[in-house]
């Protein structure tokens, strides 16, 4: 087990041969008491030594307690003080082992009371002082793990150990802080952590001792240091436009990040002491002076304050610039308002961000001299006020805590460093000096006329802005107004947003305030609200310059405004809202332009949705993204995420546009509380699954051979449904069902011939969406039977692949309302149109009933094809059935529904209900017809003529609505119970579009929306009647089954009969 | 003490996982774990040579800093290599892999060079983690994988020395900003004063003296 040693080789004799023991600790010993001079010659025999010690102590303090005694009882510690204490050469080597003995020692104790006597004498006090050679970054390594390791030891027991209440001495923590500022970032982080460690521990004269003598040093020069890297960051912000340097900007803003959150983490161990202390720092030496200074306007550069001066000489005025001020380090406003934004995201001490809102949105000039103290007080009984300024600390954070183990009245510290740059001048004469300077700068190269009327108005604009009284919170808002751009605006709206979602500040305060400042005739909060609508009116322009981002944040900012206060309507004004679904259409007539026949639109807009519904808003996150800082800019080569840029070409100008409709389009339905029911296209809950049971009797069956690339061959039978590519195996039990193996959309199906072997076909299905860019679904090699099965299955593979995607491009042209596709006028109609809607409805209730006929009598023209059997699932299919069933049967029992229904919707009792399952019905069939025959129906009713009579109320038979594409489905399919439904079922979903534009249409919203709310209750009403109906007969197999069976027998009975309709 | 680079690692996975034994077992390889002793430190360096060039690792281990967000942010980034460790004979430091993973590729910078560990393979008579397992895990996320053994110290000197060359690969294809010393490498002072006989560093002396092996 013990090899030999070929270091101890050598003339030391008597060493024992168990290296673990006893005996062996003893031996060392002797080593070292003959070594106690470091020299060149026994220098690698002590760091062997060392070690050996390291390891027998481990083993005893696991072992054999007499190692710990005899180790304790010969101080041995004290030989480690006198030779880490000596200079002569090489003494780092022996100093980096001694120092990883210590550290394996410390580590790996286990024996608390081995713990106690190692840490009894004062040894490692002494350790902990000694001056290193710091410069040896491995030194530096292991002394700072040292500490950091001893910190983790600290407990309300321990800490007597550490810490001496009567000297006021706390090595521990006094020498790990000064190298808080250390250029190697772990040793940062140990720093930090060594520190909240000490912070931890309950003791409340150790805490004493911290908040006395050393918070005031520590923490001033912890905030002067973050605001020397601030400073840094600005300067990488302002020279960095071309986004070329983002590598360190982005590592800036993580290091600040890092600070943040450290601060944020002293703050959470809820000190009270040292937080006031730190609050105050924070506040009065960061925040206030360079943050909050910064949203001030820029003075003139020092050359043209001279100018100013010498032409308000000129002109006779006195003005009085502050020098001294304009030299008060101050970063863009960009910068400011970003900062200002993380602070609220990642601080939530309550007086700090209380504070700092209310300088914020009450604070005015006045602030740079007092600070927050109306706030402070109320949070704090006794403060130490620090006077605002940023400027460096007098004493370094060393000569301070050198100080404080000398006799130094620690109290003092808070005003004695205060060298911070103080503003001097009273508030308004600061505001006044601003305005003056302001206009001085626009009075160069201007006549004599000009100057002696600017003088007038300057007087008046003087006034002005005396009365200003928040000039911040005003260079918040101005801040919104992105007519050139929305690089202000976004980080503006960070900051809005952060300050409302800190839960540090009391909603109900910040309501207040916003709510009861006015600017003029209006609240802030009116105003905030109007430059969101602002913002938001913008984004849906054309070419607007507005980044996603940006819209969604002010789209999330206008709900949580506008939020209820009880269960009241919403806080905004017919006027404001008639805004927002203004924006709303506009974004839709510009999404229009993009609507293309090309198969890219149909993805770009499915996948937008998805990423739309992937990706939450998250401020926080969004802040981590330094690119946010630097002027917004089009290329993706930038890296930057596509949300936070503007677009770039063409596809990705349809992405935004898409992105921006979703977005005002999911706002609206907020404010109506309405529920998506239109999107995404694809309703997955009618969609066949793996492993589902079909009932595919009367079906249109292929069987081939699927090869796979591997070679390995699958018997299959190929369905094609109208969405789906299905390939089935048949079914154990049941003659002529079969088993789903493989579904794929068939939107993504690629077909190619095989030159070689007619009987072949090489079939991909892809993954869909655009952007991701991953391996097939299926790639695979069809063989069949013959050369015409082969030729069917490739025509209705490309059929039902335009088809699907004509279909979908049908629900988007419905969905913006693309002229032509539909009937337009609808919605001009719709628009000045109120619909009736019970109780709040106001007015013109009749008149719903004008138009909302004429929807059916487009459907009545002879020839049009039109949904009709599954109407009543129309609106609740995918969330009602969604539970039970989730195939075929579906779309049977729904066919077979609708037949069940249709006596009823003549009684009368449905009758709503009924309009809107005919509403729904303007159906598929893309073509030339169809959009005739919408034009036609558009005339009369953009010139006014709409009446009831032109539709006919009662419906007619339904079995003489034919859908087209069912018609030629079910020729294709040769009747079979799925063949009728499933299309159907489908493709109504487009119309029902229909009943939501309308209603987000029409000039009082909350009206329409009940309709709608009506209809599907209805529905529902419909749906669950149907449901009760159903008799569930067969018992012996699984409920699942059983009702498919079930609605499978009466289905294929509904459409058996169809069927005979078609032929005839 | 003169190198062309160094590579700054850090260790992270569940506790009891053998973290700072593996790192003793590499920088110190003169502390050979004797039947139940295990031995660990959570700070090391030491000097390999990868194409002629010296090359200085330093890891930190991380252990006992979890308790305070700010400081699990920070220290990811300023690695440029990690080893994500678990423990072959516990299951449920496989099962947390996914939480450290995330918390890594969250915070640190995406060049860094993860390898997945798993250690005490010597204990195969308690595996209750099946090599395949962390094969496929690795597979899935794109790490390097490696079972060792902090104990007999298989597979240790390989696993911190292939996590090196690849992030040298990396600079070389110039993927790493070696300027940027926040990316956890720094460029030595190539004609900073050498004392050949007397590396700095505890690790690289105990390399070159260990006559253990």
């Amino acid at each position: 087990m013990f090899r030999s040693r070929s270091w101890f080789g050598g003339p030391w004799g008597g060493r024992p041969k168990n290296r673990l023991s006893l005996d062996h600790l003893k031996y060392l010993y002797s080593i070292l008491e003959k070594n106690t001079t470091v020299s060149e010659s026994n220098r690698g025999l002590l760091v062997e030594s060392l070690r050996c010690i390291a390891e027998i102590l481990i083993w005893g303090d696991q072992h054999d307690s007499l190692v710990f005694d005899f180790f304790l009882e010969k101080n041995m510690l004290s030989y480690f003080l006198h030779i880490m204490r000596q200079k002569s050469g090489g003494s780092s080597f022996v100093c980096v082992q001694l120092l990883q003995t210590l550290n394996i020692l410390f580590e790996n104790i286990r024996n608390e009371t081995s713990l106690y006597y190692l840490l009894s004498n004062n040894h490692v006090n002494s350790i902990m002082v000694h001056k290193f050679d710091f410069s040896d970054e491995d030194v530096m390594g292991y002394y700072i793990l040292f500490l950091k390791t001893l910190s983790l030891k600290l407990n309300t027991h321990t800490i007597h150990f550490f810490y001496n209440e009567h000297t006021n001495d706390f090595p521990l923590y006094t020498e790990a802080i000064k190298f808080f500022n250390h250029p190697e970032s772990m040793v940062r982080i140990a720093v930090r952590t060594i520190s909240l460690n000490v912070y931890k521990v309950q003791n409340s004269s150790m805490l004493r001792f911290i908040r006395d003598k050393t918070a005031a040093p520590y923490f001033s020069n912890l905030v002067w240091f973050i605001g020397k890297h601030i400073l840094e960051l600005d300067t990488c912000v302002r020279t960095d436009i071309d986004h070329q340097s983002n590598q360190k900007l982005s590592n800036l803003v993580a290091e600040h990040l890092d600070h943040l959150h450290y601060l944020s983490d002293i703050l959470l161990l809820d000190i009270k002491d040292l937080n006031a202390v730190l609050t105050e720092h924070l506040l009065h030496k960061l925040f206030v002076p360079l943050y909050i200074f910064s949203l001030t306007p820029t003075p003139p550069p020092p050359s043209l304050a001279l100018v100013t001066q010498n032409l308000a000489a000129v002109l006779n005025r006195n003005v009085d610039i502050d020098i001294q001020e304009m030299h008060n380090p101050r970063v863009s406003s960009i910068v400011a308002l970003y900062l200002l934004s993380l602070v609220f995201l990642v601080v939530s001490h309550a007086p700090l961000v209380h504070a700092l809102a209310w300088v914020i949105l009450n604070g005015d000039h006045g602030v740079f001299k007092d600070g927050a103290a109306e706030i402070l007080n109320s949070y704090v009984e006794h403060r130490e006020v620090v006077v605002p300024g940023f400027g460096e600390p007098n004493e370094s954070l060393e000569q301070a805590l050198d100080t404080v183990t000398g006799q130094c009245s620690a109290s003092s510290y808070a005003l004695s460093e205060d060298s911070g740059v103080e503003s001097s001048s009273p508030a308004t004469t600061e505001v006044e000096t601003q305005a003056e300077v302001d206009a001085a700068k626009k009075l160069r190269n201007i006549t004599d006329e000009e100057k002696e009327l600017l003088q007038k108005t300057s007087g008046s604009g003087k006034a002005d802005f005396g009365e200003l009284a928040k000039p911040f919170l005003d260079t918040v808002l101005h801040a919104l107004e992105c007519t050139e751009n929305d690089y202000l605006a976004l980080l503006s709206l960070c900051l809005i947003y952060a300050m409302s979602h800190n839960r540090g500040i009391k909603n109900e305060w910040f309501e207040q305030v916003l709510s009861k400042s006015t600017r003029g005739s209006f609240s802030y909060k009116t105003a905030i609200i109007e430059h969101l609508l602002n913002i938001i009116t913008q984004s849906s322009q054309p070419s607007c310059r507005i980044r996603l981002i940006t819209v969604e944040i002010a789209l999330e900012l206008l709900v949580t405004f506008t939020k209820p206060s009880s269960d009241e309507a919403r806080c905004i004004t017919t006027g404001q809202q008639d805004l927002l679904f203004s924006a709303r259409n506009q974004s839709m007539l510009v999404l229009r332009n993009f609507y293309k026949s090309e198969d890219i639109f149909l993805d770009l807009f499915e996948d937008e949705y998805n990423e739309m519904k992937k990706a939450q808003l998250n401020v926080e996150f969004l802040c981590m993204d330094s690119t946010i800082l630097l002027p917004p800019t089009g290329t993706p080569l930038t890296g930057i995420n596509f949300t936070r840029r503007l677009p770039c070409g063409e596809v990705e100008k349809a992405r935004r546009a898409i992105r921006v409709y979703f977005l005002l389009r999911r706002t609206c339905q907020k404010f109506l509380n309405e529920r998506e029911s239109l999107l995404p296209l694809t309703n997955v809950v009618t969609l066949v699954q793996v492993d589902n049971t079909l009932d595919l009797n009367n079906s249109d069956l292929i069987a081939c051979t699927v090869v796979a690339k591997d070679n390995s061959k699958q018997r299959r039978f190929l369905v094609i449904d109208a969405l789906q590519l299905i390939l089935v195996e048949p079914d154990a039990k049941l003659l002529g069902w079969g088993v789903a193996k493989f579904v794929g959309f068939l939107q993504d199906v690629e077909v190619q011939g095989d030159k070689d072997d007619s009987r072949c076909l090489h079939i991909t299905v892809h993954r869909g969406g655009v952007t991701h860019n991953r391996t097939p679904l299926l790639s695979a090699k069809f063989l069949f039977d013959d050369h015409i099965r082969c030729m069917a299955a490739k025509q209705r593979l490309t059929k039902g692949r335009s088809k699907a995607r004509q279909k979908k491009m049908y629900q988007i042209a419905q969905l913006i309302e693309i002229p032509g596709q539909m009937d337009s006028p609808v919605y001009a109609v719709g628009g000045t149109t109120a619909v009736p809607s019970g109780s709040s409805s106001s007015g013109s209730s009749s008149r719903s009933g004008h138009h909302r006929p004429i929807f059916s009598t487009a459907n009545r023209v002879p020839g049009f094809a039109a949904v009709l059997r599954s109407n009543n699932s129309a609106g609740v299919s995918r969330t009602q059935m969604a539970q039970n069933r989730s195939i075929e049967g579906i779309r049977n029992e729904s066919a077979g529904r609708s037949r069940r229904r249709s006596p009823n919707t003549s009684s009368g009792t449905t009758l709503r209900s009924d309009h809107l399952d005919r509403d729904r019905s303007p159906s598929v069939s893309v073509g030339s017809h169809s959009s005739s025959q919408s034009r036609e129906n558009s005339q009369p009713r953009s010139s006014g003529n709409r009446s009831r009579e032109s539709s006919p109320r009662l419906p007619r038979p339904r079995s003489e609505e034919i859908p087209m594409e069912d018609f030629q489905h079910s020729r294709n399919n040769s009747p079979h119970s799925r063949g009728n439904g499933s299309p159907a079922s489908r493709s109504h979903t487009p119309s029902r579009v229909l009943q939501y534009e309308i209603s987000v249409h029409s000039g009082s919203p909350r009206e329409p929306s009940l309709v709608a709310s009506n209809a599907l209750l209805s529905q529902l009403n419909s749906v669950s009647l149907a449901r009760e109906v159903l008799p569930v007969q067969s018992s012996e197999e699984t409920s699942f089954i059983g009702t498919d069976a079930t609605d499978g027998g009466r289905g294929s009975d509904s459409s058996r009969r169809k069927g005979a309709i078609e032929t005839v | 003490m003169s190198y062309a680079y160094l590579f700054k690692y850090i260790i992270i996975g569940d506790t009891g996982v053998g973290k700072s034994c593996l790192l003793l077992q590499f920088t110190d390889k003169r502390f050979q774990p004797v039947h139940d002793l295990t031995i660990g430190v959570e700070f090391g360096a030491r000097m390999i040579t990868i194409d002629g060039k010296q090359i200085k690792l330093q890891i930190w281990d991380t252990a006992g800093q979890e308790a305070f967000r700010s400081i699990t942010r920070s220290y990811y980034r300023g690695a440029a290599g990690a080893l994500l460790v678990y423990d072959i004979t516990r299951r449920e430091t496989f099962n947390h892999l996914t939480t450290w993973l995330e918390d890594a590729r969250q915070h640190s910078n995406s060049n860094m060079v993860i390898m997945l560990i798993g250690n005490k393979s010597d204990l195969d008579s308690r595996r209750e983690v099946k090599k395949e397992e962390g094969e496929a895990f690795a597979r899935e996320h794109g790490l390097v994988f490696m079972e060792t053994s902090a104990r007999t110290a298989a597979n240790v000197e390989e696993a911190f020395i292939n996590t090196a060359k690849e992030i040298y690969e990396k600079i070389q294809e110039g993927v790493f900003d070696i300027n940027n010393e926040a990316n956890g490498i720094k460029i030595g002072q190539q004609h900073s004063p050498t004392n050949p006989s007397l590396p700095g560093s505890g690790g690289a002396a105990g390399a070159a003296n260990s006559g253990c092996c």
